[in-house]
């Protein structure tokens, strides 16, 4: 084949693939819609006996399902319950009682791929599964992006650890489970960053994307330019202050906490015995890499946020008091006073001690002369 | 030299949480520049740094419940307190002796007795830093120790970097301290004879 036929072969191959694909959605969501499942399954008392006499609900909240990531993106029950092919209303139950689970990584082929290589999914070969839903739960998932370490940590790990178990070692633990998630350790694979969100002293809570956007009276499309007033798409120090103070003119009192968060990707599931970040001095340090992204975190309605990045300076200035990694994100200016009043100590000592050493004969003089006396 | 007029000024507790105090202060000040400058110092893993700082640190605490139990027991306290009615012509007197009287070989102006062994300088900066830095460090130190456990305080302060500011201030400045006392302490009679005294108790009068 030369090169201009395998051009075309791969375009009409994708041209193939595009149109297949949609036929099978289609196939797929036109055949059975969800409110024909929801007819059974939205009724609150169904549910069926389990083998020990328990009751498990077959119930499904159409209300919570409406607001999930997956209904949002229109991916519906027979996409998950995949085997599911057809509802035939002759029998009592219109499909199979036992169906097969549902696979996750049938989309999340690269979640699923990263799963493999895991504590948690090789816990299953001992007779544990850890399926993705055991940490995502799976019809009300929604998106993971605006969580804050604490939502974070009970959606998941929190679930099934009880980490003041595991971490003697550790300096400030509690500090360090509330400020940094699990992740951020044990999948060290991940890239993170530090997610500012805005205090409010009045309110006495975090100020949700929206609350925030109205008190400097903009949107998450205007906030950049309102903020960033040299457009380099970085907010830096002098723009916080700017910020802060804007704030302060539209009576929004309050300072900024940080947290470090995972980026989502795929490598947030290589979890492993035995592979946590235990080296203090990787974030303990001014160089680190875990402060070179800052961020300042809106969230949305439906969970996922905007993001707009913020010079790490802001970090080392009063402007954040609430977060502070010792050593790392130390203000600057102490160092130079430190520096000052350290060389001042000594220099009083050498200056007075050469005066010392210098003025010994003026001292022997006069002490021959007191003796002559 | 005279034998003859031996001056206990040093009581035993004295001497004992000095000793203490200092190799504490000495501890502290090296594990505190790791804990700052990770990046620079590493006479320890950082985790140990940490954990040598915190114990050290009550240990001085600890120590420092000796110092205020013995001066204020004995009701020795007195003595950091100056005189106010001859303080200001005393502080000048001392001030002079150290930027020109030394020099040309001028007696002390101070004259060291069990009741009265510190100069009216010496007063004024172990007052402020006995009842003052001191304790601030020490408290600044103790939130910093379970940032958690003393969060409300910590937020009352104004956060953490606040109380982190004021502990690292108060540490350059004991940094400088040890420094100059470490060479005032050589201005005795003798170069030795104030860090023997120290030791024994004794100081010689001349
Ligand atoms: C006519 C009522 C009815 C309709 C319509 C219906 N189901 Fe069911 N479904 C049931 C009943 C009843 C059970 C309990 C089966 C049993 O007794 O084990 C069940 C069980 C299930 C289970 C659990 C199966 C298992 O393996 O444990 C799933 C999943 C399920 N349904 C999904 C769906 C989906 C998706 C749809 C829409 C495509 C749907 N159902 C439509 C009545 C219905
Ligand atoms: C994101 C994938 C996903 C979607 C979309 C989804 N389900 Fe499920 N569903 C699951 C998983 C996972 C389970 C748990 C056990 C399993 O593997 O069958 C489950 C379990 C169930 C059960 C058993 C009872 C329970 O709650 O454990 C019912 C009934 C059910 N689904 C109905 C529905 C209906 C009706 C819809 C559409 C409104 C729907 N599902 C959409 C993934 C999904
Ligand atoms: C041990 C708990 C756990 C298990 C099991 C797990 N995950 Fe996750 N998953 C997480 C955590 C933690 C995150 C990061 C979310 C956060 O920090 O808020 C995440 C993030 C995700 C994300 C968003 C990030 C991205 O890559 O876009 C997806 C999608 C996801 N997981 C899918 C899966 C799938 C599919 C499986 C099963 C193969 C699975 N997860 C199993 C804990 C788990
Ligand atoms: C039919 C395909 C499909 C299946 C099966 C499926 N998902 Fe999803 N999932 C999606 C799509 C599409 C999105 C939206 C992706 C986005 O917005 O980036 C999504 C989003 C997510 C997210 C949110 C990621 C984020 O960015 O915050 C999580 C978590 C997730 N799925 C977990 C699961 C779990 C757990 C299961 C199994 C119970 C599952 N999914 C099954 C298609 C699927
Ligand atoms: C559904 C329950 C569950 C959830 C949720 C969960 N884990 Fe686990 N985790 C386990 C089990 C079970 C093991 C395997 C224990 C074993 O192999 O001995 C394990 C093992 C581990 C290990 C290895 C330690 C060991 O003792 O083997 C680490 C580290 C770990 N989990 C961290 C996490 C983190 C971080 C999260 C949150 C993202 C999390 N886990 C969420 C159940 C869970
Ligand atoms: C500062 C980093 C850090 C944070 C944050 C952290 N861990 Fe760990 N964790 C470690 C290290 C290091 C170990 C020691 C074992 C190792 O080397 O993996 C450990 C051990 C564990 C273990 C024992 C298993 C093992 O690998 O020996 C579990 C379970 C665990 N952590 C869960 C959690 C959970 C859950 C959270 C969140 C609440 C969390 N950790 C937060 C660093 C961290
Ligand atoms: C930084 C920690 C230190 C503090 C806070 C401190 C404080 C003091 C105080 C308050 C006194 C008066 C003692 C008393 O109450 O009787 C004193 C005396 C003394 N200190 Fe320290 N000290 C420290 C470290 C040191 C060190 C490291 C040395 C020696 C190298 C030292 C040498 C002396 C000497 C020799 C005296 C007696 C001085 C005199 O009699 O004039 N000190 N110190």
């Amino acid at each position: 084949m030369n090169k201009k036929n395998q051009g075309n072969f791969l375009i009409w191959g994708a041209v193939v693939l595009v149109v297949l694909l949609a036929c099978g959605r289609a196939s797929l969501s036109y055949a059975i819609e969800n409110t024909e499942c929801m007819d059974c399954h939205g009724d609150e008392s169904l549910s069926r006996l389990q083998s020990e006499g328990m009751k498990e609900r077959l119930y499904v909240d159409f209300n919570k399902f409406k607001f999930s990531v997956h209904n949002l993106n229109s991916i519906g029950c027979v996409d998950c319950h995949a085997d599911i092919v057809a509802l035939n209303f002759d029998n009592e139950i219109p499909h199979p009682a036992a169906l097969a689970p549902v696979n996750c990584s049938g989309c999340h082929t690269e979640e699923g791929d990263a799963y493999k290589d895991s504590v948690h999914k090789k816990a299953g070969g001992k007779g544990i599964s850890i399926p993705c839903y055991a940490c995502h739960d799976y019809h009300y998932i929604t998106h993971l992006d605006s969580s804050s370490v604490y939502e974070r940590e009970n959606t998941f790990c929190l679930k099934c650890h009880n980490p003041g178990n595991y971490h003697d070692w550790l300096p400030q633990k509690d500090v360090h489970f509330s400020l940094v998630e699990c992740a951020v350790c044990h999948a060290p694979d991940t890239s993170r960053h530090v997610s500012l969100r805005f205090f409010d002293f009045v309110q006495a809570k975090f100020l949700e994307g929206e609350e925030f956007l109205q008190a400097l009276n903009t949107d998450y499309d205007g906030f950049m330019g309102l903020v960033d007033q040299n457009n380099d798409n970085v907010i830096d120090l002098d723009e916080f202050e700017n910020m802060v103070l804007l704030l302060r003119q539209k009576d929004a009192i309050g300072t900024f906490h940080g947290e470090v968060v995972v980026e989502l990707t795929p490598a947030v599931h290589h979890i492993n015995k035995g592979k946590a970040n235990r080296e203090c001095e990787q974030c303990h340090n001014p160089n680190s890499a875990f402060f070179q992204q800052v961020q300042i975190s809106l969230n949305k309605k439906d969970g996922s946020r905007a993001q707009y990045q913020v010079d790490r300076k802001v970090l080392e200035s009063y402007y954040v008091n609430h977060f502070y990694a010792l050593g790392g994100t130390r203000v600057r200016v102490l160092d130079k006073i430190g520096l000052v009043l350290i060389f001042g100590g000594i220099s009083v000592v050498v200056v007075h001690l050469s005066a010392r050493i210098l003025t010994v004969p003026t001292r022997r003089r006069r002490s021959k002369d007191r003796r002559h006396k | 030299m005279s034998h003859d007029k031996m001056m206990y000024v040093h009581p035993a507790p004295v001497r004992v949480w000095h000793w203490v105090n200092a190799a504490g202060f000495v501890l502290l000040i090296l594990t505190g520049l790791q804990i700052r400058f990770a990046e620079t110092f590493t006479f320890f893993t950082l985790e140990d740094a940490i954990n040598i700082h915190n114990y050290v640190g009550f240990v001085v605490i600890g120590i420092y419940g000796l110092w205020v139990s013995y001066y204020f027991g004995t009701m020795k306290i007195k003595l950091y307190f100056p005189d106010l009615r001859t303080f200001i012509p005393d502080v000048i007197r001392q001030a002079k002796y150290y930027g020109y009287g030394i020099f040309i070989g001028e007696p002390n102006p101070h004259v060291m007795t069990p009741d009265n062994k510190f100069n009216a300088m010496q007063k004024k900066a172990y007052l402020g830093l006995m009842f003052v830095f001191l304790p601030a460090q020490m408290i600044t130190g103790l939130f910093l120790w379970r940032v958690k456990k003393f969060e409300d305080y910590i937020s009352l302060l104004g956060g953490l970097k606040i109380v982190d500011t004021v502990h690292v201030l108060l540490f350059f400045f004991f940094c400088a301290f040890m420094i100059v006392h470490f060479y005032l302490a050589t201005l005795g009679h003798s170069a030795t004879a104030h860090f023997k005294a120290m030791f024994t108790g004794y100081e010689e009068h001349h």
